[in-house]
């Protein structure tokens, strides 16, 4: 199914230009604005759009489905991603995360959404492992060891709470700590490490520019979520640990803000080069639970237990996945925990609006059974006019509260559409008709044919958009 | 005879005699509703799996299912279930009432010839067609009209004469002298601050009791009563398969607006959402609750409808004790000034201070604070219903130290237990009882005790009893 | 004033939610005939609906929805839209029925209606070749129902949170006014080929927590095995089909506020296998992907993924042929120890033995 690709194409082309022609009415003046408009003069105020339209209610409505709508619209082609991570998470834990400018506080905010990132993180990278360092009176401090299990960071995060932020944070051991976190890390997978920094200053022993350098040597990436103000070795460092690219430092404006940005983090990077993740073929094992009647050693804690996991190849007991089997090095997952990401291997495309001609077919939606508004008798009249608005890739809200999916044609609510796209990454038309239509999970086998046969079939998926090769450091 | 306190639909029900019960289960439709009603959701997972078993089911199975976490949940279940006389134990193996295991099952797959969930009729012959917003009006005003009665005698709505008995009989308000309009007593302010579904039911309760003076079947009018609660909203039901006592209690609902019935078409009645929701539990009425909010205050006669907008709760409390109630209903206005120092007032909201004086007052005069709490609590503004514990907590703690300030002593109905033979007879029995939560007081000097129920010790003593029994004989 | 102390303060109550309760019924004909002798479909159904009143029983704000699981497609069984017109028309006799609760009534001819449709709109020969039944397709409807009833109140309120990036599974799942579960009353086996749309259903119902229950009636899916454990739900198989009824009402009646209180039924083994993406075979040791994690039973053609096509690096398999743990060695040696492991991989190693 390469034409998911040239989909996305065709409408990554047309999409920003009719955006914004769309807006027509209520919207037409702000749209018509030449000037690029400056960050602050785009807070969208309730009042400012209700004002304009004597019926609030659709114009509530309408803003609500709009916003459902603006999350979705996501890129579809699936872009290579380095999924196995490991990642240090380094929390500022300096006197100046004391200060309330965020609510409550920023400590306790940024512990909240470090929780928040722990379990987010997981959810997007099952097979990845975290640890979670902190800075506080000028140290380092280990507050999670490297490990998969979110529970045991979240965890340890929330003990925190009772601590109150004391002292200087120190950005060079922090960053020394995270790279010896990082140092025994398999080369098949990424190393990052995210900072949450509340601090303007850094009390550090040393030099930070040699650690910044040992940092890219050991190619160890690094994005900063700032919450007071740009610090200059903040973006130096993520300057030169990114290939010179700065998007992945950023400073909070707000709660909301802060939280966006963090939660960026979670998104599994694009792989940048070869050289930077070797794509290794692994041989992992699935192994099945068992229960038995009586405990016995676990191979890889030592403790007694009732029931646990056997390797699939060796038979050693192991009681936690995924881990590596002690006795013969295979690695032991949970095919659920693979299974997880399998969303961004074959993403869902985006639904098409309907345009009223078309909705006469549909009078409910085909996953949730709601019913649909009937189309007006206006729109059956005005059927040419109807028909010169093709259906596009949902830019904005559709007329007639109905979205296709291209596949199947079936017409979907917003929110299914919502639903379907965030949650659970099925198209419920696609798999309820069966074999009438292609099943999703034939793609990537269909690709694989259209390659093997030289790309007869369709253009062979662009590269995605690769940043520029690292160079060599020149750090001064 | 004049009750201090309201009873509730499930403390009447409960004090029925054994053999009333037999009489109530054999219509499926009031299997089905005191099912619904009446059992926790534990008691009836219970009832479902016994419902196609056979053979009795050792009771120790049944109890092994549950968490032992859960212990209190599950006595809870097992004590509901023997109160309402659906199960029955023999030699430690439980087993389903056969009355109502026969019919709760009718119920389930329909059949049979009972007529127990009323008899539609096909309404579409009817002139003027009965809308569910004209029963929700109907209903609403009805009964605003009751309680407005009981706020204010001298009031330009009367409600029937039927009802002014009634209030009288059940003690709500009182005939001070002859010729006086009566007043309300401690018991009506308590009544008039309960919400809506328990208000129904203790006025229904209240003319059960009457019933049994004036020789009715009160059985015949139970079934009637719960029949009511399986009826659907907006659907008129035949009268010809009631009884002469069921269609004397019809005449008499209609005045309460549980049910609406034309004048011209005397053969049919429409039930309004006070009965369908007669048998629903707290959840079920949330949702209708709105509705019928609406239709109160769209039928509220200085209301606009569109002050409206489906809002089932108008109260606002801040943790300063500071009540703004988003209302121009006079009624609601009048239950708020029983217990809040009402500030000034606007046209669509009424400011109001909860304060020591006023609670006091409202205590004097026979309001508790837990029904203070209810009240806002059952009426609080959707923005409030966002929070996890609806109203602040220092408020409500607040209410009631405001009420244990004038209580120094704190009775509690129950029995004495004493002449414990050994001091592990005493020990343990009490630690039963503590567990169960139903241990008020106890003394292990004299051992004495003292529990709000018997009947869970009773069997527990006796369960003991046998097992040691048992225990002698090996 | 003693008398308030901590146990008196003021804590809200939780009350039981309404309970959505979803049967995905497979109505896989090849199944059900070679199950007719023991449990005929009709009264499978039959069972199946006096449950549902049941569940119906326990609360008047309960509700239910049956999906049909066939062959090609997945269809709403009820609510369906023109299956209610259509017994609107045809049921005014029964409509004076005062013998049955009348949402039992609607459901059961609502039920029977379509499912007569859905089985005589089957012709014989789309059957041909097919012995699998939609199962991904009919989860993700029942989610998507769920999702729509459960968070009706919510969804209005979604649009605002919408700056704030919230993710919608976790934030509403704590909010919403139902609690939902799926019951998949299962007859047919293997479900490789829709492993991937399985396996997004599982996770989506575990984000929603939505416990999947599993009643297996015959054959053996590995998939639904892991659904049910990993949204916490109760996989059940069947030992004597006729007795349907009563392990639906003993097992199945639980809502997901009372489970709570409940020992589930005893946990089982559960199998973790995976199906690879290459023949849809069943597999407990694979080739994953490292960039995308697609799950091969033998290493690709060429070395090259056919999923995220990324030319793949084979010769690092060496390394996992299976090094003892605990063996420190020079380097050479270990090369040669691993090539002696490898030839023996499928014997269980004995950690810590030297391999001289």
């Amino acid at each position: 199914m390469a034409d998911s690709d040239s989909d996305y194409i065709a409408s990554s082309g047309d999409e920003a230009p009719k955006s914004k022609s769309n807006k027509t009415g209520k919207r037409g003046k702000r749209a018509g604005r030449e000037k690029p408009r400056e960050r602050w003069e785009e807070i969208q105020r309730a009042w400012d759009l209700g004002l304009e339209d004597d019926n609030i209610e659709s114009t509530i409505s309408e803003l609500l489905e709009a916003g459902k709508k603006r999350r979705l619209l996501k890129d579809e082609t699936p872009l290579q991603r380095g999924i196995i991570r490991h990642l240090v998470l380094i929390l500022d834990l300096s006197v100046a995360m004391a200060e309330k400018d965020l609510r409550p506080t920023r400590y306790l905010l940024s512990l909240r959404y470090a929780c928040d990132f722990v379990r987010e993180f997981f959810e997007q990278n099952p097979i990845s492992q975290m640890a979670v360092v902190g800075m506080r009176d000028g140290i380092a401090i280990r507050i999670s060891d490297m490990g998969g299990n979110p529970q045991t960071h979240v965890d340890a995060i929330q003990k925190l709470r009772l601590d109150d932020p004391d002292g200087s944070p120190s950005l060079q051991n922090a960053l020394e700590m995270a790279r010896g976190a990082l140092f025994h890390t398999p080369s098949h997978g990424t190393r990052e490490v995210v900072i949450i920094y509340g601090a303007l200053w850094s009390a550090d022993p040393g030099d930070i520019h040699t650690t910044i350098r040992s940092l890219v040597a050991d190619k160890i990436r690094v994005a900063v979520v700032g919450l007071a103000a740009q610090v200059s070795i903040c973006k130096e460092l993520v300057r030169i640990t990114n290939a010179g690219d700065t998007s992945s430092y950023t400073v909070a404006l707000n709660e909301v803000h802060f939280r966006e940005k963090l939660l960026e983090a979670t998104t599994p990077p694009v792989t940048r080069t070869q050289k930077m993740s070797a794509n290794g073929l692994l041989m992992m094992g699935f192994p099945s639970r068992i229960v038995e009647r009586t405990a016995s050693l676990c191979a890889c804690h030592s403790q007694m237990n009732k029931g646990g996991y056997l390797c699939s190849r060796c038979g050693t007991k192991v009681c936690q996945l995924p881990c590596e089997c002690p006795a013969c090095g295979l690695t032991l997952i949970l095919s659920t925990h693979l299974a997880r990401s399998y969303h961004h291997l074959f993403p869902l495309k985006n639904w098409l609006e309907v345009s009223w001609t078309e909705a006469r077919r549909s009078t409910h939606c085909f996953s949730c059974q709601s019913a649909f508004p009937p189309p007006p008798a206006a729109a059956l009249k005005d059927t040419p006019d109807a028909e010169r608005q093709p259906a596009k890739t949902g830019s904005s809200t559709s007329i007639s509260s109905r979205y296709k999916c291209p596949d199947c044609g079936m017409h979907f609510c917003v929110d299914c559409d919502v639903f379907c796209h965030e949650i659970l990454y099925n198209c419920p038309g696609c798999q309820s008709l069966g074999d009438e239509k292609p099943a999703r999970t034939t793609r990537g086998k269909k690709r694989a044919r259209e390659l093997s046969e030289g790309g007869a079939g369709a253009p062979p998926p662009p590269p995605p958009p690769a940043p520029p090769e690292p160079e060599p450091m020149v750090i001064d | 005879m004049a009750p201090s306190t309201i009873r509730g639909f499930d403390e009447y029900l409960q004090s029925l005699p054994p053999i009333t019960f037999q009489r109530l289960y054999q219509q499926p439709a009031t299997a089905l509703a005191i099912f619904r009603r009446m059992l926790p959701s534990l008691a009836k997972i219970f009832v479902t799996t016994l419902l196609y078993n056979d053979r009795p089911i050792p009771l120790a199975e049944l109890q092994s299912w549950v968490r032992t976490e859960s212990y209190r949940e599950r006595e809870d279940a097992f004590s509901k279930l023997r109160r309402l006389h659906i199960t029955q134990e023999r030699a430690g193996n439980v087993s389903i009432d056969p009355i109502f295991k026969k019919n709760f099952r009718l119920a389930l797959t329909g059949g049979g010839d009972h007529h127990s969930f009323g008899v539609p009729v096909d309404a579409s012959d009817d002139r003027k067609k009965v809308s569910i917003s004209t029963l929700d009006n109907y209903a609403a005003n009805q009964f605003d009209c009751i309680l407005h009665y009981m706020v204010e005698p001298s009031g330009q709505r009367q409600p029937n004469p039927g009802v002014k008995i009634l209030l009288i009989t059940s003690g709500l308000m009182k005939q001070s002298e002859r010729g006086h309009q009566p007043k309300i007593t401690q018991a009506g302010f308590s009544f008039i601050l309960q919400e809506g579904n328990a208000q129904i039911w203790a006025l229904l309760i209240q003319y059960l009791e009457m019933c049994e003076s004036l020789q009715m079947e009160k059985t015949e009018v139970l079934h009637f009563l719960l029949m009511l609660g399986s009826l659907e909203l907006g659907q008129a039901y035949s009268t010809a398969t009631l009884t002469q006592t069921q269609i004397k209690v019809l005449a008499d609902l209609k005045d309460y607006g549980v049910v609406y019935q034309r004048k011209s078409m005397p053969d049919r009645f429409y039930p309004t959402r006070l009965a369908t929701t007669l048998t629903s539990d707290v959840t079920g009425l949330r949702s209708t609750a709105a509705s019928f909010t609406q239709a109160l205050v769209a039928a509220g006669p200085v209301a606009p409808p569109s002050e409206a907008a489906g809002e089932s709760g108008f109260i606002i409390i801040e943790t300063n004790y500071r009540v703004y109630a988003y209302t121009n209903n006079p009624l609601s206005i009048a239950i708020l000034d029983l217990f809040c120092k009402l500030g000034s007032r606007f046209p669509n909201l009424v400011t109001a201070k909860l304060t020591r004086a006023s609670i006091q007052r409202a205590i004097a005069n026979g309001i508790t604070a837990d029904q203070i709490i209810d009240y806002l609590k059952v009426h609080a503004h959707p923005v409030m219903r966002k929070n996890v514990l609806i109203l602040p907590p220092t408020v409500v703690d607040q209410i009631r130290l405001w009420q244990i300030e004038g209580e120094r002593m704190k009775t509690t109905p129950g029995f004495l237990f004493k002449d414990f033979a050994s001091e592990w007879d005493f020990q343990d029995t009490a630690r039963y009882a503590e567990e169960l939560g139903i241990l008020a007081w106890k003394d292990s000097k004299r051992r004495l005790m003292f529990a709000t129920r018997t009947e869970q010790i009773v069997d527990y003593l006796k369960r003991r009893g046998e097992q040691q029994a048992v225990g002698r004989k090996v | 004033m003693d008398k308030v102390d901590a146990s008196a303060h003021y804590q809200g109550v939780t009350e039981d939610k309404p309970s959505l309760l979803v049967v995905v019924l497979d109505t896989n004909p090849f199944a059900w005939q070679s199950l007719h002798s023991e449990l005929p479909l009709q009264t499978a159904l039959s069972h199946i609906l006096l449950f549902l009143n049941a569940h119906l029983s326990f609360s008047h704000a309960n509700r239910v929805a049956v999906i049909a699981s066939h062959t090609k497609s997945a269809t709403f069984l009820y609510p369906n839209s023109a299956a209610a017109a259509e017994t609107a028309e045809t049921s005014v006799d029964l409509y004076r029925d005062a013998n049955k609760y009348r949402l039992f009534a609607s459901i059961e001819r609502q039920v029977q209606s379509s499912m007569q449709r859905l089985l005589s709109s089957t012709a014989p020969e789309s059957l041909a070749g097919t012995n699998e039944t939609t199962m991904a397709g009919a989860l993700s409807l029942a989610l998507a129902y769920i999702n729509r009833v459960c968070n009706a109140d919510n969804l209005s309120d979604s649009g605002e949170g919408s700056g704030g990036g919230a993710r919608p599974g976790e934030a509403r799942a704590d909010t919403a006014s139902m609690t939902a579960r799926i019951l998949v009353v299962s007859v047919s086996g293997d479900l490789a080929n829709q492993y991937v749309s399985v396996m997004n259903s599982i996770f989506a119902a575990q984000r929603q927590r939505v416990p999947i229950d599993i009643c297996k009636i015959a054959g053996d899916t590995v998939f639904l095995q892991q659904a049910s454990d990993s949204t916490n739900g109760i996989y059940m198989q069947l030992q004597h089909p006729s007795a349907l009824l009563q392990y639906l009402l003993s097992c199945f009646m639980s809502d997901p506020s009372t489970r709570h209180h409940l020992i589930p039924p005893s946990q089982i083994n559960v199998d973790f296998r995976a199906a690879c993406f290459c023949h849809k075979r069943v597999v407990d040791i694979g080739f994953v992907c490292s960039i995308c994690l697609s799950i091969f039973c033998s290493p690709p053609p060429g070395a090259i993924c056919t999923t995220c096509n990324t030319k793949l690096d084979v010769s690092a398999l060496g390394n996992y042929g299976g090094k003892p743990a605990v063996v420190l060695m020079k380097k050479k040696k270990i090369k040669k120890a691993k090539k002696v492991l490898n030839d023996s991989a499928a014997d269980s190693s004995t950690p810590g033995t030297p391999v001289a």
